[in-house]
């Protein structure tokens, strides 16, 4: 007898069900999407929690000792106070800088891990035939990592604008350095969503994670290094031809604009690539 | 139910498909037809396209040319309805089988039947689903997989008290929820593609090669499955090959694929009823559907097609009845022969014979030379 | 099972030219990673090539025009032919020094990690090769077109970083310059390699072990710029001597001497006197310092460096490369005692 699903083939289910692939959400998709990927998302948040776990502990425990140390050299200063300056600002620059270019590291797992290797092994056909489209399965691989890279992104360009601000006077960079002018507004959080973009695209055109990883890495640095060289051109200069700090923001904004433009271009040929190949 | 005429599993017109980096196209006019309810052997010599023709069903890839139709509509919007197991068994290396299971449940919340799929990939000890045969050593692992897939507990039945249980035994061969996929044997990772692919519930199942990696009680135990699965849901079971005899006997619908189309289509029996084995002294057979003749001095052995408007000619000739593996490689030696579809009409039940030859000839394919 | 077994015993029938089979079938494998290789070597080359030669002319003229027409220009040369020049140099130099990643990141992912992950290791373990040779040719191999690689970039480095001096002042102890300009540029790779290939056997799996190598990897070169001022013996100059150091040296620290003898370091007390003895003397006893010392690499301490780094650095590699071979022997001798 067949008491299971029949082959009912008219309009009104086929609409039922169209209307449920379209809303993600209720598939367990990002289950899926966590659950796949928990090595990757572990290691991210070790890695985000010891950058953070940095700044909190250089700001409010090696700021006093050094301070402490630099009251012994006050009488010379000098290299006395450039040692402080390494020992204090060396543990908040690293985390800055590691932070800022683990974009490459989002986008070489874009590429290998989330994409690229599923498209290799087989695993995503496995998912497209478990009632998942493959746009909804792109979807649901990107939309996860974008909320959880915008999240823990916005965390740390918070907490680096305060660590950043706490001691100025124990610190030698100022506001034009590569990793402070992107780790203190959302360019942070736009790089790491454009990587995620690009290492997308990378996966979905190459559909093997090896090349993936090493194209969308490429990508990234093309994109970033240009930007990082015409960071002065992307707001007019003050009349004595250079830009005060007053012109952080403007510039800041325009590069989050650039890198983020580049982001959704790349998330959309992805898709068009993908929808393009499959039915 | 589904055999009265009721719904069309598959139907393609035209299909052809042209890979980028390969010379000639894999599929070429590839036109067909298959029934809803039919256990469907797809039969072939290796690379004429089984799996591509499974992976356009499945709506993997697109046909560069004609269209194919899945339940009634286009392979997308039929996702939810089918099920599909790849010829490599591609599964997730990092997941353990139970997560393997959740994420088939997380996939298909809106039809999973969980004890269908526990019951394919841990074998019957687990048909009940609250059984837990390992005891309390592992009864974390498993009670962790249904924290996941957040069970509701069924009142009177708690662990270890299910009808199924005999404790410290497990069927050879059946699963741990805790084993990796990535220490999984060919034949056992198997078993978790297929029961990803029951947990569904599909009105039509796509199963490239299922059989290739199984042991023969394990293929006798999936056939056992696969023909309760058609008989209780009326599901509709298309099952590729290139082993004709291990699907003799099954199935109730034979494809045979080559030269990129499908070459041979409907009922075994009747295919078979449709063909005589002659043997006799040589003589002109003009006039008849020879599928291939040999002849050895003034012997000959004809296989040919009964179905046509001249009947077997049965002076001083022996007739036999073909098998199914001789009917086959017959076709497979002489690409030439006609292709023949027995197909089904109306909702009557029954079964006509029709030579799609001249519906080809009109498309202008060259097929119809004898 | 006697391929598995191989390892354990001497191989009975030496094949003249088995070993050759063995390097082309690695080569064979991993043709567009040595497309690549070549590719990127060619590229390196002719950017250093031009930057040594061409491009530093251009923007030194253009530079020197500059400042003829306007003196500010002299403190603050800039245009675009300096620019492009030294952004040959800052790039050709970051890819040199980067290179040991790159290749950890290539072995541990495809040349093992893939490898291991698909199952084409075992194909070759019982294609007549037994473990241990497999992963001698894939060391041996990439081992040779790394080092004649990095080898034959090394002087083109050192010619394009020399030359740059007046314009880029680039120092010999700068921390890229250094690893591109001698014998460690060659340790490095050599030591991402057997990283990369211990990454790849320890994981079995490509993109794991590509995220292993890469930071194993970077965390050795990130130690070896950190310690390198340490491996070799430091030169320490006393009174006036220490304020006016010779040209080019990397100093280390400074500081005084007291009265009572005490040695303090880091201290930058009467260093702005100026170097004539009367004026440093006066300003000795006017602090109630005895001395005043500094510590500090010469320039000619470059080839000591190198070499003593060199030979660390390979000894990490040959430690890297050796827990591979007992990795796989123990693996591998295990599975074949299962059989």
């Amino acid at each position: 007898m067949n008491t299971g699903p029949s082959l009912n083939t008219g309009p009104s289910l086929n609409s039922g069900l169209s209307l449920r692939t379209g809303l993600s959400l209720r598939t367990g998709l990002p289950w899926t999407v966590l659950r796949l990927h928990r090595a990757a998302l572990i290691v991210w948040g070790a890695f985000l929690l010891a950058a953070l776990g940095t700044l909190v502990w250089q700001v409010e425990v090696t700021a006093d000792s050094v301070r402490e140390g630099m009251s012994a050299c006050a009488r010379t200063g000098g290299l006395c106070r450039r040692q402080a300056v390494i020992h204090y600002g060396g543990g908040i620059s690293w985390a800055s800088t590691l932070v800022y270019y683990s974009f490459f590291a989002v986008a070489a797992f874009a590429g290998g891990a989330l994409v690229g290797r599923e498209l290799e092994n087989g695993t995503a056909e496995l998912a497209w035939t478990q009632s998942v489209s493959p746009t909804s399965w792109l979807a649901a691989k990107l939309a996860v990592p974008a909320l959880l890279l915008v999240a823990g992104g916005t965390v740390f360009v918070l907490v680096f604008r305060w660590a950043w601000a706490a001691d100025r006077d124990l610190m030698g960079d100022d506001w034009t350095f590569n990793d402070v002018f992107a780790a203190r507004g959302p360019a942070l959080v736009a790089y790491g969503l454009c990587g995620l973009g690009v290492g997308a695209l990378a996966g979905v055109v190459l559909r093997r994670s090896l090349p993936a990883v090493g194209v969308a890495c490429a990508g990234m640095y093309v994109v970033n290094h240009n930007l990082e060289e015409h960071r002065g051109d992307l707001w007019p200069t003050a009349a004595n031809g250079l830009h005060p700090e007053s012109h952080y923001w403007p510039m800041h904004l325009v590069e989050t604009g650039v890198v983020l433009g580049v982001a959704v271009v790349a998330t959309g040929a992805a898709f068009f690539v993908l929808r393009r190949r499959t039915g | 139910m589904n055999r009265d005429g009721e719904g069309t599993a598959l139907e393609a017109v035209g299909l052809g498909k042209r890979y980028r980096r390969r010379r000639g196209p894999v599929l070429q006019d590839c036109s067909f037809h298959l029934p809803a309810g039919r256990i469907c052997a797809l039969v072939g010599p290796n690379g004429t396209g089984k799996s591509t023709l499974l992976a356009l069903a499945a709506g993997l890839i697109r046909p560069t040319e004609g269209t194919l139709k899945v339940l009634g509509t286009t392979p997308a919007r039929a996702r939810e309805r089918f099920a599909y197991v790849a010829q490599a068994k591609p599964l997730p290396p990092q997941l353990t089988v139970a997560a393997t299971l959740r994420l088939g449940a997380e996939l298909n919340r809106a039809r999973w039947d969980r004890e269908a799929a526990e019951r394919i990939a841990y074998g019957p000890v687990y048909a009940n689903p609250y059984a837990d045969p390992y005891g309390e050593e592992s009864g974390s692992a498993y009670g962790d997989m249904h924290g996941e897939a957040a069970a509701d507990p069924v009142p009177g039945v708690g662990p270890g008290v299910g009808p199924n249980l005999v404790p410290g035994v497990v069927r050879e061969g059946g699963l741990h929820p805790r084993d990796r996929i990535r220490s999984l044997s060919g034949g056992q990772r198997t078993r978790v593609a297929l029961a990803l692919a029951f947990g569904k519930r599909p009105e039509l199942m796509l199963l490239d090669e299922p059989m290739a990696d199984l042991d023969p009680l394990a293929r006798r135990e999936l056939l056992g499955a696969l023909l309760g699965e058609a008989a209780e849901h009326g599901t509709t079971i298309v099952m590729s090959s290139h082993v004709v005899a291990e699907l003799e006997g099954v199935c109730d619908h034979l494809f045979l694929m080559g030269g990129g189309r499908i070459r041979l289509g409907g009922d075994p029996e009747q295919l078979l009823a449709a063909h005589t084995l002659l043997t006799g002294p040589a003589r002109d057979l003009s006039g008849h559907t020879v599928v291939e003749s040999h002849g050895t001095g003034r012997q000959l052995t004809a296989l040919i097609r009964t179905d046509g408007p001249n009947s077997p000619p049965t002076d001083g000739w022996e007739t036999a009845a073909p098998s199914l593996e001789e009917l086959l490689l017959a076709h497979l030696r002489n690409p030439e022969a006609p292709d023949l579809f027995t197909e089904e009409t109306g909702g009557t039940g029954t079964a006509d014979m029709t030579d799609v030859t001249d519906v080809t000839d009109v498309t202008g394919e060259e097929n119809a030379r004898p | 099972m006697t391929t598995l077994l191989a390892s354990t015993r001497p191989a009975p029938v030496r094949v003249p030219g088995a070993a050759l089979g063995l390097a082309r079938s690695v080569v064979r494998l991993h043709r567009s990673a040595l497309w690549f290789w070549l590719l990127l070597m060619v590229a390196l080359a002719a950017t250093m090539l031009w930057a040594y030669g061409p491009g530093y002319g251009t923007a030194s003229a253009d530079v020197q025009d500059q400042c003829r027409r306007d003196i500010e220009a002299c403190h603050f040369p800039g245009g675009p032919w300096l620019s492009r020049y030294s952004t040959a140099v800052a790039l050709t130099t970051l890819v040199v020094a980067f290179l040991p990643l790159l290749v950890a990141a290539w072995a541990g992912a495809a040349l093992v990690g893939r490898e291991l992950e698909n199952g084409t290791a075992h194909l070759a373990w019982t294609q007549s090769v037994s473990p241990a040779r497999w992963l001698a040719a894939k060391l041996a191999v990439p081992a040779l077109l790394v080092s004649v690689g990095t080898a034959l970039l090394i002087p083109l480095h050192r010619l394009m970083w020399d030359g740059g001096e007046n314009l880029l002042w680039t120092d010999w102890f700068d921390a890229y310059g250094f690893r591109s300009n001698g014998t460690v540029a060659v340790a490095y790779a050599l030591c991402g390699l057997a990283v990369g290939v211990l990454a790849g056997l320890v994981t079995g799996r490509t993109l794991p072990a590509l995220g292993v190598a890469v930071a194993v990897m970077f965390a050795i070169t990130h130690l070896g710029d950190q310690y390198r001022p340490s491996m070799w013996p430091t030169v320490t100059v006393t009174g006036a001597a220490s304020l006016s150091l010779p040209d080019k040296a990397l100093q280390l620290d400074r500081g005084v001497i007291t009265d009572e003898g005490v040695r303090i370091g880091n201290n930058m007390a009467c260093t702005t006197a100026d170097s004539s003895v009367a004026d440093l003397r006066s300003c000795l006893a006017h602090n109630d310092l005895a001395d005043v010392w500094a510590t500090y690499h010469p320039q000619s301490h470059f080839w000591p460096l190198q070499l003593t780094e060199t030979g660390i650095v390979l000894a990490v590699a040959a430690l890297a490369a050796t827990a591979s071979f007992v990795l796989l022997r123990r693996r591998t001798a295990a599975s074949g005692a299962a059989v």
